[in-house]
C-alpha cells in the first residue's frame, strides 16, 4: 500500500534527493507500523523526536492504512 | 549583594524627580526579580482600577537575578504595566543587549509614573540620571531613534524606544530595543508614548557581583558545549529558530488560517523556515551571549519589499502571514520590517487586520469604510493598513483599537478571536486543549508566553502529550504557568527551558533555575521555594487583575474556539472544552470554585489580604 513519510526542518536530510517540501511516498507491504515507516530513515526515534500519524499522537506500533502520512521532526519549541 | 543590586530607579515624569531606593532584601527574595518584584511594587504603589493610558499607571522595566550574568540566556528584560488593551496586567518580554546594559547601570528596576509635559527621553549612565529633551526623535521611527541618541550619547549605550506607532497610542504598540527586538505584547508602547516618553538610554559597569563566580563560569561553559554538541546533531534553532514552526502546527491542524477559520494552510510551504532560509536568510543572530542563537538576520535585496532586518519569528508568520491568509514571504518580511520600525506587535497587528479582512469579504464592512478592498490574502493593503495603524490615519484609526474594538464597533464581536482583549498567538486551542485553558487563565489575556503547554502539546518537549484530550492539562497549565512566571523572574530566556531544563521530571527546571539563582545570588532556594514564589507572583498577579475589574468572570474563550468546531485537519469536529479544564484548574490553584484566590490560599503564600 502507497503511505507518505514527511519529514520537517533538519529532518529532511535524511531523506533522498527529488522529496517535494520533505514529502516522500512509499509502498509498504500491508501490517507496517509508524514505527516501522520511520525506521526506514537516519533519525533518533526517542525523546528527541516527533512522530504523528496524520498529526495524531499515536501508539509508535499503530498500524499504516493506504494513504496515511507519518511526519516527524525533532522536539524542540517556538514561539 | 550579589546577583541583585537590589536598587530601584523611580522617575517622576510629572514631577522629574529622580529617586532611587533599596529593595528590602525579603521582598527580593519573595519575589525573585523581574516580573515577581514588578508586580508586588504595582499592587502596592498603584491603584489597578486607573485607566492605563494616564499618568497613574507605572510602567515598569525590570531586570532579574540572572540577568547580565554568565548564566545561560541571561539576557532578558521584562516590562510590566497595566495594559490599555486589555485592561489587565501587561508583562512582555525582551532580550538583545538592552537588558543586560541596564543591569549594568547598578539599579535591576525602573519605574516611570506621571506623564511629561513634553517629549522626553531619560539617560541612565550609572548614577547620572537624566530627564532630557526628545524633540528631536520624537515623530522618529525606532532605527532612526536608536541611532541619533547611540550618535549623541555614545556607541556604548543601549536604547530601548517606541516608533510612531506609541506615540500615537495604538494599543498594539510595542517598546523596541536595540532595533529588532521587542516587548511587543499588550500595548506597552502606547503606555510608554502616554507618558512622553519617547526612548530609555543605558549604560555602564556595574556588572552585579556574584556569589559564586566560579561556579557560574563553569555551568556557563558547559551548557555553551551541550548547545554545540545539538548544533552539530542540526540543531533547529541555529537554523531555522522559531521558523520551522509553521510546519510542525500545520501538520497538527493548529496553524491559525484566516482569522481562525481553518487550520491549516494550503500555501504553508511558501512561508515556512525553508522558504525563509531559501530566499531571505542571511544568518542567525543571537541575543547577548546565547548560546542557542536563534534570530534571524534577513534581508530582502530589491523589488517593492527592498529591506534589512532581524526576523520573522513564528508568531509574525501565523499572524502577518497565514493569520491573513497572506502566502507573499517577501511581502510578509517586510511587514515584519515595518512592525520593528513602528514598534508595533505583530500578532495584535496581524490578527487585527485579519478580523477586518473576515468583516469585509462579508460585507460588513465596505471599501469606502476601509478606503481600499481588503481581502484575505492581499499582502498589499496589509501592509497599507500596518502603516495607517502606526500614523492613526484613516482606517487605521480603528485598526489600531485591536481586534476586539473593532469587531464591536462594526456590530460583528463575535468574530474577533480574544481573551480579555487580546488577540490568539499562533495555536488555535481547540486542536490543543491546553493551550485553550491557557490563553483563558493568562493574567495578561491571551498569549502562550504565559505558561506554553504547546511544548509538551505539539513540541513533544519534554514528552510528547496529546493536544486533543483535555486530561490533565488544569495541572499541566499550573505547572507551565508558575515555571514561566520563575524564568520571567530570573531574568532568563523561556528557550534556556528547551535545552535541558524541561525534563519529564517537572522538578528539574525549579531545580535548575534555583541553582542558576543560588550561584548569583548566594540566597540559598530550594526547587520548592522557588516554585512557590512563583505562585506567589502569578496568583498576586491575579488579585490585581481582580481589582482591575479583569477577574475570574473573562476567564473565557470566544464563540470561535468554543462554538464553531475545525473543520479541517487533524483536529476536524473539535472545539475548546474548557468546561472540562477550568473547575479542575481551580482548585489545583487553590482557588475557588468561583475563580478567585481563597484568604487561606494568599496565607500561605503570605501575601497582603485586602
Amino acid at each position: 500500500m502507497l503511505i507518505r513519510v514527511k519529514m520537517i526542518a533538519n529532518y529532511r536530510d535524511a531523506l533522498p534527493p527529488g522529496h517535494k517540501h520533505g514529502v516522500v511516498e512509499l509502498d509498504v507491504p500491508n501490517g507496517t507500523t509508524v514505527y516501522d515507516a520511520v525506521s526506514r530513515f537516519d533519525i533518533p526515534l526517542n525523546d528527541e523526536s516527533v512522530i504523528v500519524l496524520n498529526g495524531l499522537t499515536v501508539d509508535m506500533d499503530t498500524p499504516l492504512k493506504e494513504g496515511d502520512m507519518v511526519t516527524a521532526f525533532s522536539a524542540i519549541a517556538g514561539g | 549583594m550579589y546577583g541583585w543590586h537590589l536598587k530601584i530607579l523611580r522617575v517622576n515624569l510629572t514631577t522629574r524627580k529622580i529617586t532611587t531606593e533599596n529593595v528590602d532584601p525579603k521582598i527580593a527574595r519573595d519575589y525573585l526579580g523581574g516580573r515577581g518584584w514588578a508586580i508586588h511594587y504595582m499592587y502596592k504603589d498603584m491603584d489597578p482600577s486607573v485607566d492605563a493610558l494616564s499618568p497613574e499607571n507605572m510602567l515598569i522595566f525590570a531586570t532579574g537575578p540572572l540577568t547580565a550574568t554568565p548564566a545561560p540566556t541571561g539576557n532578558r528584560y521584562m516590562v510590566v504595566t497595566k495594559s490599555p488593551l486589555t485592561g489587565a496586567l501587561a508583562h512582555s518580554n525582551s532580550g538583545g543587549e538592552f537588558p543586560t546594559w541596564m543591569k549594568r547601570t547598578g539599579f535591576d528596576m525602573f519605574i516611570f509614573e506621571g506623564k511629561a509635559s513634553e517629549p522626553v527621553y531619560i539617560l541612565v549612565n550609572e548614577d547620572q540620571v537624566e530627564v532630557r529633551s526628545a524633540a528631536h526623535v520624537w515623530g522618529k521611527d525606532v532605527h532612526e531613534t536608536t541611532d541619533i541618541l547611540k550618535a549623541e550619547i555614545s556607541e556604548e549605550a543601549r536604547v530601548a524606544c517606541i516608533g510612531p506607532a506609541g506615540e500615537n497610542l495604538a494599543l498594539m504598540a510595542a517598546i523596541m530595543n536595540d532595533k529588532h527586538r521587542a516587548a511587543a505584547r499588550s500595548g506597552v508602547g502606547a503606555v510608554m508614548g502616554s507618558k512622553n516618553l519617547k526612548a530609555v538610554v543605558a549604560m555602564g559597569n556595574k556588572n552585579p557581583p556574584l556569589h559564586d563566580s566560579e561556579g557560574m563560569r563553569t555551568l556557563s561553559v558547559d551548557t555553551s558545549k551541550a548547545v554545540g554538541a545539538d548544533v552539530k546533531k542540526g540543531s533547529n534553532m541555529r537554523i531555522y529558530g522559531t521558523s520551522y514552526v509553521p510546519q510542525v502546527t500545520n501538520t497538527l491542524g493548529i496553524l491559525p488560517t484566516r482569522n481562525f477559520l481553518q487550520g491549516t494552510f494550503e500555501h504553508v510551504h511558501n512561508v515556512d523556515g525553508d522558504a525563509l532560509k531559501d530566499n531571505y536568510l542571511i544568518r542567525h543572530t543571537p541575543c547577548y551571549r546565547c548560546p542557542l542563537s536563534c534570530g534571524r538576520l534577513t534581508e530582502v535585496p530589491d523589488g517593492p519589499y527592498k529591506g534589512k532586518g532581524e526576523g520573522p519569528e513564528y508568531e509574525t508568520i501565523s499572524s502577518l502571514g497565514t493569520g491573513c491568509g497572506v502566502s507573499n514571504l517577501a511581502a510578509l518580511v517586510k511587514a515584519n520590517y515595518l512592525c520593528n520600525e513602528y514598534g508595533m506587535d505583530t500578532i495584535t497587528t496581524g490578527m487585527t487586520i485579519a478580523v477586518a479582512m473576515e468583516m469585509y469579504e462579508k460585507g460588513y464592512l465596505t471599501e469606502a469604510q476601509i478606503g481600499m478592498p481588503l481581502k484575505f490574502g492581499d499582502h498589499d493593503a496589509m501592509i497599507e493598513m500596518i502603516k495607517l495603524m502606526a500614523y492613526n490615519k484613516g482606517f487605521g484609526r480603528d485598526l489600531a483599537q485591536g481586534s476586539y474594538r473593532l469587531a464591536e464597533k462594526y456590530g460583528h464581536p463575535e468574530l474577533a478571536v480574544t481573551t480579555r482583549k487580546q488577540e490568539f498567538p499562533g495555536y488555535d486551542p481547540r486542536g490543543s486543549q491546553g493551550m485553550g485553558l491557557l490563553y483563558a487563565t493568562s493574567n495578561k489575556g491571551a498569549s502562550h508566553m504565559e505558561g506554553d503547554v504547546a511544548y509538551e502539546e505539539v513540541f513533544g518537549v519534554p514528552v510528547k502529550e496529546n493536544p486533543l484530550s483535555t486530561d490533565g492539562k488544569p495541572e499541566l497549565v499550573k505547572h507551565f504557568q508558575d515555571s514561566f512566571a520563575l524564568m520571567d523572574s530570573s531574568g532568563v530566556c523561556v528557550f534556556v527551558g528547551i535545552r535541558y531544563m524541561f525534563n519529564k521530571d517537572r522538578m528539574i527546571l525549579p531545580q535548575t533555575l534555583a541553582e542558576m539563582m543560588n550561584l548569583a545570588t548566594g540566597a540559598g532556594y530550594t526547587a520548592e521555594e522557588a516554585m512557590k514564589a512563583a505562585d506567589r507572583v502569578y496568583t498576586l498577579e491575579r488579585m490585581f487583575l481582580i481589582e482591575a475589574g479583569s477577574g475570574p468572570e473573562w476567564d473565557v474563550l470566544p464563540d470561535r474556539m468554543m462554538k464553531e468546531p475545525l473543520p479541517d485537519g487533524p483536529a476536524k469536529g473539535k472545539v475548546v472544552e474548557l468546561d472540562k479544564m477550568l473547575p479542575e484548574f481551580y482548585e489545583k490553584r487553590g482557588w475557588d470554585a468561583k475563580g478567585y484566590p481563597t484568604k487561606e490560599k494568599l496565607m500561605e503564600l503570605e501575601l497582603p489580604v485586602r
